[in-house]
């Protein structure tokens, strides 16, 4: 098995194209998950990227593309593994290429919202059962067969009956004369072979030995790096800056006023550069500017939490209602009511941000690890006015995304300034300007209210979520973002239900962070559920269980989940559990965790997790995902938040932003329904339901309810 | 600071602009000696990868606080980005890229058999203070292997499998 990743190889189909026949079939994309199946095999002249997702040269070299860029999510691996398993070769025996960032070829390249696989399923298979059919047909015409007589297996096709075998490169040039079928027969799963196997992950290797290549590990000849002073107050302007300094120091350029757009609103920035990242640095520190502080210099978290509280009292919009909540909840004899606090998250990924972009009169290139290159391309197209088609974007390994690097706003600013340098220019924010600029997850209030009736039932439930929407951050009057109301399990069989949400505007900056709303809903709507239950008398795992009876995935993964972690062997004295649930991307997880008290002290001990994602491609990334979202899930629990403190973010580095580490991790279980649903997300299901069974297991233990995030563990 | 002296004294007596900052330094990394220009607090990380295009060595706090940088010094785990190149002359510096050929250190092998890698940004630097523990320790327990693993940071949460594989790899050096 073999890998070339790092930056798309953009040669090797030219030459190809040039010396020899290959069969090369790809896509055009059809909205999100539709495209027509094409032959690009003839459509190769120099200078034309064929960028196809299957190619198979006469040598039987077969070469597959993954078109989703990787972050560690794995669809390097599983987006080929889906190719290979229709297309019936060994994939042992292919190599995987990165493709190149193009919209018209690949179709949506973005990767968020654990989308890689659930939207590509059907059309990667429908590839390389085209792919396999055509090399079957071309089979057939050599054993003056019917196709219907063949047999593809392991890059051969067989004549069954005689025993005859030929191998798909020998078949290459007769099928690349072929037409592409749009409706090939797919394989039963059933018969599945690498589908659901625990297929090593072809970008290992090279993690492990330096070889990777991120985004920040790129040069370029010419280049300069751009360290950049941002204002540290949210909506700081520059007033005046002196750079005389700056520029004495060996190695800088140049110092640039700059600014980048987040979210249509306007960050200035100076920016020294230099030919190298050090020497940047130095001068950056050497800079002397005045910042005009805006309004908000004063500004502090507090005051955002007492405009929550209030607006908490407001009507808000209701998102979705049932039963009469207002007139029941009043009458109603056994009533509870709790206010849950999440606060702002940075992403934090161990890849600094960072871009390289070179613009000149009639091309722009990119260089970089993003989360959404073809963003990128109509991002610039825009910004100079220049024809998509003379913007290169060549995108590499993430060291982590989470959300943040689906943005603009680092490109936008390094593309002004290499407009400006006229030279390729790259910037490499320091761990400070990740932590102290954002954007970040949102802060948010919710306010629940429930009622149990006599039977001991819940009777109502009212959530209210208050809190910043993403979408829109610069405008009043769109729609809310979808998502909002994201973790809050509507399928509860509660009489009298109402989901509202009240929207403020705030100018710290947000963004989508690992699994969004759902990791601040959740938290307050699954923590309020096991208050409900406590409330009720009844066990936590069977009052969810009786709610969600007429719903089977969720069931289902409760059922297992109490099987994997004892749920109903009473634990001894000193060890508490707790449950949660969630539906993530389409996925359903119930989580449960164990502490315990160990010398006075609360330890999160066990987290078992069970999961239904549908099909499996690779299970070891579905375990490997819930294990992550499990320590990211519960490093935003009680390790670190985002706080400001006279309008700045209090937090700067590790130091203050901390991370969990080996060792205070739990045991992480992770336990797969097996299952023929549609594939669906797994990268950010397990996080929202960690933090609410971490703080269930802990009343469990300890009597002691948990309602603000982040908490101190050895406070509790 | 003596170093940084003499380098200075050489810059000028060889009649280089910038006599004052920029100095020339000998360095070992990998077995290889090498000579760079730089300047003498530029940290050890950059000279790695700006000077000497050693890529694998990771930048993500600069302040000592998440292992991404670690490099083995003398056969000790040190956080190359606080570490001024002006302190690394006369010393034996190992980087991801020289631990060994094609994976075959018991530590990479072990990361590679627990699929440990997520987006694979920490493990230089995990794989390079595992190394630098288990060459000191080839048994360690539990608590020596989290004490070793110290500030040594991964966002994606790949910590279950760090520790498996470190096991892994114990076993394996015990075992040879
Ligand atoms: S970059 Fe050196 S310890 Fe973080
Ligand atoms: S694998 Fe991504 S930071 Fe560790």
């Amino acid at each position: 098995m073999k890998t070339t990743t790092n930056l798309p190889r953009r040669d090797f189909i030219k030459l190809s194209a040039i010396s020899g026949a290959f069969l090369a079939v790809g896509f055009v994309p059809l909205g999100e998950k539709e495209s027509k199946i094409v032959n690009l095999s003839k459509t190769a002249t120099p200078g034309n990227e064929l960028n196809p997702f299957v190619f198979i040269g006469t040598d039987g070299k077969v070469v597959l593309y993954n078109h989703r860029p990787e972050m560690g999510q794995g669809t390097f691996q599983a987006i080929p593994m889906i190719i290979a398993e229709e297309l019936e070769v060994d994939i042992n025996d292919i190599e995987i290429r990165q493709s190149p960032a193009d919209e018209h070829k690949y179709g949506d390249q973005m990767v968020v919202g654990s989308r890689s696989i659930r939207n590509n399923f059907n059309n990667m298979r429908k590839m390389g059962a085209a792919a396999r059919e055509m090399l079957m047909q071309a089979a057939a015409k050599r054993f003056h067969s019917d196709v219907s007589e063949c047999e593809a297996k392991n890059g051969y096709i067989t004549h069954v009956s005689s025993g005859r075998k030929i191998s798909y490169g020998v078949l290459v040039r007769d099928a690349s004369e072929l037409e592409p079928s749009n409706s090939p027969a797919l394989k039963d799963p059933s018969q599945f072979s690498v589908i659901g196997k625990s297929v090593p992950r072809m970008d290992i290797p090279l993690k492990t030995n330096g070889e990777a290549k991120f985004g920040i590990d790129h040069q370029v000849e010419g280049m300069l790096y751009a360290s950049v002073e941002r204002s540290p107050f949210f909506a700081g302007r520059v007033i005046d800056y002196f750079g005389e300094k700056a520029l004495q120091v060996p190695g800088v350029k140049y110092i640039f006023k700059t600014s980048r757009d987040v979210w249509g609103k306007k960050r200035e920035a100076v920016a020294v550069l230099a030919n190298s990242y050090w020497a940047a640095v130095k001068g950056r520190k050497a800079l002397e500017i005045m910042w005009h502080n805006g309004d908000l210099k004063n500004w502090t978290t507090e005051e955002i939490w007492i405009d929550y509280y209030k607006a908490s009292k407001e009507e808000g919009t209701t998102f979705e209602e049932k039963g009469d909540f207002e007139n029941i909840f009043d009458k109603s004899a056994n009533k509870i009511e709790a206010y849950y606090e999440t606060p702002y998250q940075a992403h934090a990924p161990m890849e600094p941000m960072n871009a390289m972009v070179s613009v000149t009169e009639d091309k722009i290139e990119f260089w970089g690890s993003t989360q959404n290159p073809n963003g990128i391309r109509s991002h610039l197209a825009e910004k100079f006015g220049m024809h998509p088609d003379k913007i290169i974007i060549n995108y590499t390994f993430m060291g982590g995304g989470f959300g943040r690097r689906s943005l603009m706003d680092v490109v936008d600013e390094v593309a002004d300034l290499s407009a400006q340098a006229g030279v390729p220019v790259k910037v490499i924010w320091t761990r400070e300007d990740d932590i102290g600029q954002g954007p970040f997850r949102a802060c948010s209030l919710n306010h629940l209210r429930g009622s149990i009736n006599a039977e001991g039932n819940a009777e109502c439930l009212d959530h209210k979520i208050i809190c910043q929407d993403i979408r829109n951050q610069s405008g009043y009057g769109k729609s809310p973002s979808s998502g909002i109301t994201g973790g809050v399990i509507t399928e509860y069989e509660i009489p009298n239900f109402r989901l509202n949400g009240v929207l403020r505007k705030h100018h710290i900056p947000i963004t989508y962070w690992r699994s969004v709303y759902h990791s601040t809903n959740c938290f307050a709507h699954e923590s309020f559920i096991d208050e409900m239950a406590h409330e009720a008398g009844k066990d936590p795992l069977d009052f969810r269980l009786v709610m969600l009876k007429n719903h089977y995935r969720y069931s289902q993964v409760l059922k297992l989940v109490a099987e994997k972690s004892d749920w109903y062997k009473t634990p001894d004295e000193n060890t508490g559990r707790g449950v949660a649930i969630v539906e993530r991307s389409g996925s359903f997880v119930a989580l449960v965790a164990e502490v315990k008290r160990i010398e006075g002290k609360i330890v999160p001990y066990k987290f078992t997790v069970a999961i239904d994602c549908g099909i499996v491609i690779n299970p070891d990334t579905v375990v490997a995902q819930s294990e992550g979202c499990v320590v990211m899930g519960l490093t935003a629990a009680y390790k670190s938040a985002i706080t400001i403190e006279e309008g700045r973010v209090a937090q700067t580095n590790f130091d203050k932003f901390k991370l969990m580490e080996l060792y205070e991790t739990p045991q992480v279980n992770v336990h797969i329904v097996q299952s023929n649903e549609a594939p669906e997300g797994v990268g950010e299901a397990a996080l929202p339901p960690t933090a609410p069974a971490l703080t269930n297991a802990i009343f469990s233990l300890t009597g002691k309810r948990i309602r603000r995030l982040p908490f101190k563990l050895d406070e509790v | 600071m003596l170093k940084f002296y003499l380098n200075a004294e050489f810059c000028k007596l060889n009649g280089f602009v910038n006599y004052n900052t920029m100095g020339f330094y000998k360095l070992t990394v990998n077995g290889q000696l090498h000579s760079v220009e730089a300047d003498p607090d530029t940290p050890l990380l950059w000279v790695l990868r700006d000077n000497l295009g050693l890529t694998g060595t990771k930048f993500s706090c600069g302040i000592a606080q998440c292992g991404a940088c670690t490099v083995q010094i003398n056969g000790d785990p040190v956080r190359s980005c606080v570490m001024p190149v002006s302190s690394a002359i006369n010393s034996k510096i190992v980087t991801i890229e020289g631990l060994s050929i094609a994976n075959s250190h018991p530590v990479q092998k072990a990361w590679i058999e627990e699929q440990v890698p997520q987006c694979g940004y920490c493990h230089s630097g995990q794989i390079m203070a595992a190394a630098a523990l288990l060459e000191k320790n080839a048994n360690p327990s539990d608590e020596e292997i989290h004490n070793g693993m110290r500030g040594v940071l991964c966002r994606c949460g790949t910590y279950p499998r760090v520790m498996k594989a470190i096991r892994k790899a114990s076993a394996k050096i015990s075992k040879s």
